[in-house]
């Protein structure tokens, strides 16, 4: 891997590491994340089932390594989602400036006003029990955040001479995105991808112990600490799975984006 | 300007605001209860357990804990030969918080505005209210029996005519009881006061606060730390920690609330008995006990929980859980069971909704195992996690297959008034779904004229009749568990939920 | 310039009132279900609600009405500052935030300011001595509080000191003494990156040439600093203390439902279940002016702080 310091080699291992976690358990154990087992709660761990089995007699370790990709393809659609729209529409408003800009800013400013958690209760309540209707709300609250930073930028970038040289060249807009303005961007928008991502999971967590988005028998990272919160003291090893999975994932985008290295 | 001035400043505004703001509360004199019921205004047809719970307010009639009706502000009553007038004698020497007597024009007063308002008053046949020389008089156009149990209810205590304003909304609430409102900050908070001139034994304990608590957690902590004397609905997940506490001990009684299986009777699939039988016998009912709700011997095989006294029939034989039986009705009815587990018949999936709500926790826990235990017959369910509105919703648009829902049989003590209305006055929104049987509507009208000893048997064959059809497949009885403080002298506890019961504690000094 | 400052923050003001009441007024009507029931549900409870009273419940409010009427009903209350009453309590929906954004905005204000006395130090400290053990462990804890849930440190400091020393209590509200664990938990939450925040841009500050040539220029390392590297660290650290402020209001369900604080986050979550449309609107249209009124602390300060703007003003 080129151009990445040491941090971002121990963040892509610790996170390649999850992946390939919830990989093994797809390939090798292949446990069912619904199959209960009641009278075996709280099993400790064994060979068949390297986690212990949770309050149902479930298996942790399918039960986590569903969690792990159901959460890392929803914090990462979300990041993706939030960072296209906040990027291009950022551009749009300080390319075009105009009539363009007052209206994205003008929307903007309605959904930093508009309480987030308003925007995502109310959006968990229109398709209630869907996780992608969550994970989107949460993608439209953070795409405030890029396309503020990508806003500035092009505003000031627009306007040096190397952009102005380019499009006295008639260079398209795509070359003049790839060639000037992404080389720009690109250390802030993978910063606050990084973060986003963690962001996205500890965000459903705090919505579901307001009992919106539960869906049994799904497995979410964010859901199962909520569902596993009431046994910290009868099985703190239980509610400990989630929780140092979603540590070591934040802590890994937050070591990608290079925050530890400062 | 220094940084270091700013944080000192910002410092000591910190330290004076948690000065100013300190309030010291007298704990050798105020019991505090914990629990997780929100309630949002004075209003008795929405909020009236609050009040009837903290000893504000107080009925006609009272309920003991054994389910048998007693005199509170009504000192006796009589019943015309033919049970349609019934006229009520006030307790004398009784008066309100704000110092009125209680008369019988107040009482009216009271329950005209209650009779106003949407609840279970609205099941009574009534004819005629009004006071006659001091008495009240109830006028019905038919015999009802539960009208005392009716009239024991929260959102039928009496209020005086002081607490209304022009619209009839309470706005200063003030009842009779031992207690007084101190503090109200809904939803979270009451705080009551003993009120001195109060007409029955005056209370021991001076200061009564309740505190809404959200979490099951922070409320067990609450009784662990001692800040709370009393707290209500502990849940599993803290029981063994409480009970090695030894500041705390559990008390643990059945309440007459059952968890069940609602389910559509028209539906294709299920408009037959012996597929209701089959996903009754699929049911782990003892796992469920043990495992998930985590109170021993709380598996139901009947509707009525041991806390409705002859309802309850001891004799109905605890039936295991039985797959094989499950499946052979099954196959009776044409499911075969297809490669992928689930059942089949003409090409049709055996799939089904079950809805549930968030608002009890664990009914999301118990349709997850629910689910679970289902599909080991082949019974493909999928959860919806809904609003409580959904069941009476989806029950009158018939969208309704199954729904896991926590019934409380007790909101009237005697049961029978809820059964009437579920099977003869076409409710039941939360009872049986497209369902009826001619013989049990007999018994119940028979029962409505009926005492003594044929009472008993008329009951008995209901009750029978409910557990062999299984309009309704219970799954488990509820039982309240309760934290209690060790200085707590003489603690009580209603089935009913209709009063708390502190103005007969005290502390231990 | 303060004026202008003053001006259109005003205008801003009266805009996201209207924008932000009609947005949700309309969000809500897209909810599936039928309002009736679950007003009826939020006011009788689960074990009442049932189609008599969602019937009462539709008469009573004239939900027959059609969306548009409901809404110039509401523009028109709006209009005379009348926020409405709640469709399940039926207080008056100013007195009912009152009462419980009164409580957040209390905790919010207590643990921001703590923060302050947390982050600020460190952040300094930090920054001053990069690389330094404090600044490597400080850096080691930021992110180890980020990555958690806050409900885990919340849990942590009621387990020490509400549980092991039986300092303070659990739960509740009340007192300050009430306010004391919640607010904490809140505050080593924000800490966490406020200080991290701080430590940069003194790192950036310490590092640039104007504060080299004041150092050069002779001033002591205790002038150079109050008067050139404080106005410009304060900078972006205030603009950030806001916007931390303004999400905090609204990111703290966790707290308020584990330590029972009757907050917004959790009258929010009940009247949307409760389809408590005027309870949304009003709590919207109050959380979007304080986050203009927020912005509008942020530039005075950010006014005050920096000469360049005041000088603007002069001209």
């Amino acid at each position: 891997m080129m151009g990445l310091n040491t941090s971002q080699r121990w963040g892509f291992a610790l996170l390649f590491g999850l992946i390939a976690l919830a990989g093994a358990e797809a390939l090798f154990w292949q446990g069912d994340i619904a199959l209960q087992q009641l009278d075996a709660a709280f099993e400790g761990p064994s060979l068949a089932e390297p986690f212990g089995r949770d309050h149902f007699g479930r298996s942790n370790f399918a039960r986590l390594a569903s969690a792990l990709r159901t959460s890392l393809l929803m914090a990462i659609c979300s990041v993706a989602l939030s960072s296209v729209l906040g990027v291009a529409l950022g551009m749009a408003a300080g390319w075009k400036r105009g009539a363009v800009d007052r209206t994205l800013s003008f929307v903007v400013n309605v959904l930093l006003a508009l309480p987030g958690l308003i925007l995502v209760l109310l959006f968990g309540a229109l398709i209630p029990g869907s996780f992608a209707m969550l994970y989107l709300a949460i993608s439209l609250v953070l795409w405030v955040d890029y396309f503020r930073l990508i806003r500035a930028r092009t505003i000031s970038l627009i306007r040096s001479p190397e952009v102005e040289a380019s499009r006295l060249y008639g260079f398209g807009v795509w070359y003049i995105f790839k060639r000037h303005l992404w080389p720009n961007f690109r250390k802030d928008v993978y910063t606050l991808s990084c973060f986003g991502a963690g962001n996205a999971v500890l965000a459903l967590a705090s919505i579901g112990f307001v009992y919106v988005g539960l869906k049994p028998p799904h497995a979410e990272l964010g859901l199962m600490m909520v569902e596993l919160f009431p046994y910290y003291s009868d099985a703190p090893w239980v509610l400990l799975q989630p929780l140092c999975a979603v540590i070591c994932l934040v802590l890994s985008f937050h070591m990608i984006a290079g925050t530890v290295d400062e | 300007m220094q940084i270091k001035n700013i944080l000192a400043v910002v410092g000591f505004a910190l330290l004076a605001w948690l000065l100013l703001d300190y309030q010291a509360v007298d704990q050798q004199q105020t019991l505090t209860i914990g629990g997780p019921f929100e309630f949002t205004s004075q209003d008795l047809s929405k909020d009236g357990f609050m009040y009837t719970r903290m000893q504000v307010a107080e009925a006609l009639v009272d309920v003991r804990p054994d389910g048998s009706l007693i005199p509170k502000l009504a000192s006796d009553w009589l019943v015309s030969d033919n049970g349609l007038e019934w006229r009520f004698s006030l307790r004398s020497g009784v008066s309100f918080h704000d110092g009125r007597p209680l008369n019988a024009d107040a009482v009216v007063y009271s329950l005209q505005k209650a009779m106003a308002k949407p609840g279970v008053v609205q099941q009574l046949p009534l004819e005629r209210l009004y006071a006659d020389a001091e008495q009240v008089v109830v006028e019905l156009s038919r015999p009802y029996k539960p009208l005392l149990s009716i009239l024991a209810h929260y959102s039928l205590a009496i209020l005086s005519p002081s607490s209304y304003d022009e619209q009839g909304q309470v706005v200063a609430l003030s009842g009779t009881g031992p207690y007084q409102v101190a503090l109200l900050a809904p939803p979270h908070k009451l705080n009551v006061r003993r009120f001195p001139e109060y007409w029955g034994e005056a209370a021991s304990i001076e200061q009564v606060h309740y505190l809404t608590g959200h979490r099951a957690e922070s409320r067990a902590l609450q009784a662990q730390s001692g800040q709370a004397d009393l707290i209500y609905t502990l849940d599993p997940a803290s029981l063994d920690l409480l009970e090695r506490a030894d500041n705390v001990w559990v008390h643990s009684q059945s309440i007459p609330r059952t968890v069940l299986l609602k389910l559509n009777n028209a539906h294709p699939y299920l408009n037959n008995k012996q597929t209701r039988q089959a996903l009754s016998l699929a049911l782990d009912r003892e796992g469920l006990s043990e495992h998930v709700v985590r109170v021993p011997d709380s598996a139901a095989y009947q509707l009525f929980p041991p806390a409705l006294g002859h309802w309850h029939l001891s004799e109905l034989a605890e039936k295991q859980r039985n797959l094989a039986l499950a499946g052979e009705l099954l196959k009776q009815q044409g499911w075969q069971l297809g490669s992928d587990g689930v059942l089949e018949r003409e090409g049709e999936r055996f799939r089904l909704n079950l809805v549930t709500y968030a608002d009890r926790p664990e009914l999301t826990v118990l349709a997850t195992a629910i689910q679970a235990q289902l599909a080991e017959i082949g019974v493909e369910v999928e959860v919806v996690v809904d609003n409580s509105s959904a069941i009476p919703a989806r029950h009158h648009d018939g969208t309704l297959e199954l729904a896991l829902i926590a019934r409380n049989y007790g909101t009237l003590s005697d049961p029978l008034a809820l059964l009437v209305d579920d099977h003869l006055q076409g409710g039941g929104d939360w009872g049986p779904m497209n369902w009826s049987s001619p013989s049990l509507s007999e018994l119940l009208e028979s029962l409505m004229s009926s005492d003594g000893e044929q009472d008993r048997q008329l009951t008995r064959q209901a009750a029978l009749l409910l557990a062999d059809e299984l309009p309704l497949i219970p799954v488990l009885f509820y039982t309240q568990q309760v934290a209690v403080n060790q200085r707590v002298q003489n603690f009580q506890f209603d089935p009913f939920e209709l009063n708390y019961r502190v103005a007969e504690m005290s502390f231990a000094n | 310039m303060l004026i202008k400052i003053l001006g259109r923050r005003l205008a801003q003001a009266v805009f996201v009132a209207w924008a932000v009441g009609t947005l949700t007024f309309f969000l809500m009507n897209l909810l599936p279900g039928d309002f009736a029931y679950r007003i009826a549900a939020g006011r009788y409870g689960y074990d009442y609600v049932n189609q008599a009273a969602a019937d009462a419940v539709r008469a009573e409010l004239g939900l027959d009405r059609s969306v548009w009427l409901q809404y110039l009903d509401w523009f028109r209350d709006l209009l005379r500052f009348n926020l409405g009453d709640s469709l399940v309590s039926g207080n008056p929906v100013s007195q009912e935030l009152a009462h419980q954004l009164g409580h957040s905005l209390q905790l919010a204000l207590f643990a921001s300011l703590l923060s302050l006395l947390i982050a600020v130090p460190l952040g300094l400290y930090a920054g001053r001595q990069v690389g330094s053990a404090l600044d490597r462990a400080s850096l080691f804890i930021s992110v180890l509080l980020r990555a958690q849930p806050v409900f885990v440190i919340g849990l942590v400091l009621v387990l020490i000191f509400a549980l092991q020393f039986q300092l303070l209590p659990v739960a509740g509200f009340g007192g300050s003494r009430y306010l004391i664990l919640p607010a904490l938990s809140l505050a080593l939450s924000m800490a966490a990156l406020s200080s991290r925040m701080i430590r940069n841009a003194t790192h950036q500050v310490l590092g640039s040439s104007y504060y080299q040539f004041a150092r050069f220029k002779g001033l002591s390392e205790q002038q150079a600093f109050t008067h050139h590297a404080q106005p410009n660290i304060a900078l972006p650290v205030v603009a950030f203390i806001g916007i931390q402020a303004v999400s905090l209001i609204e990111g703290i369900v966790m707290i308020e439902s584990l330590f029972s604080w009757p907050g917004i986050g959790h009258a929010l979550a009940h009247a949307i279940f409760g389809r408590d449309v005027p309870m949304i609107q009003g709590a919207a249209l109050v959380m979007g002016l304080l986050f203009v009124l927020i912005n509008l602390l942020v530039d005075l300060c950010c006014y005050w702080l920096d000469p360049r703007q005041r000088e603007e003003g002069l001209q």
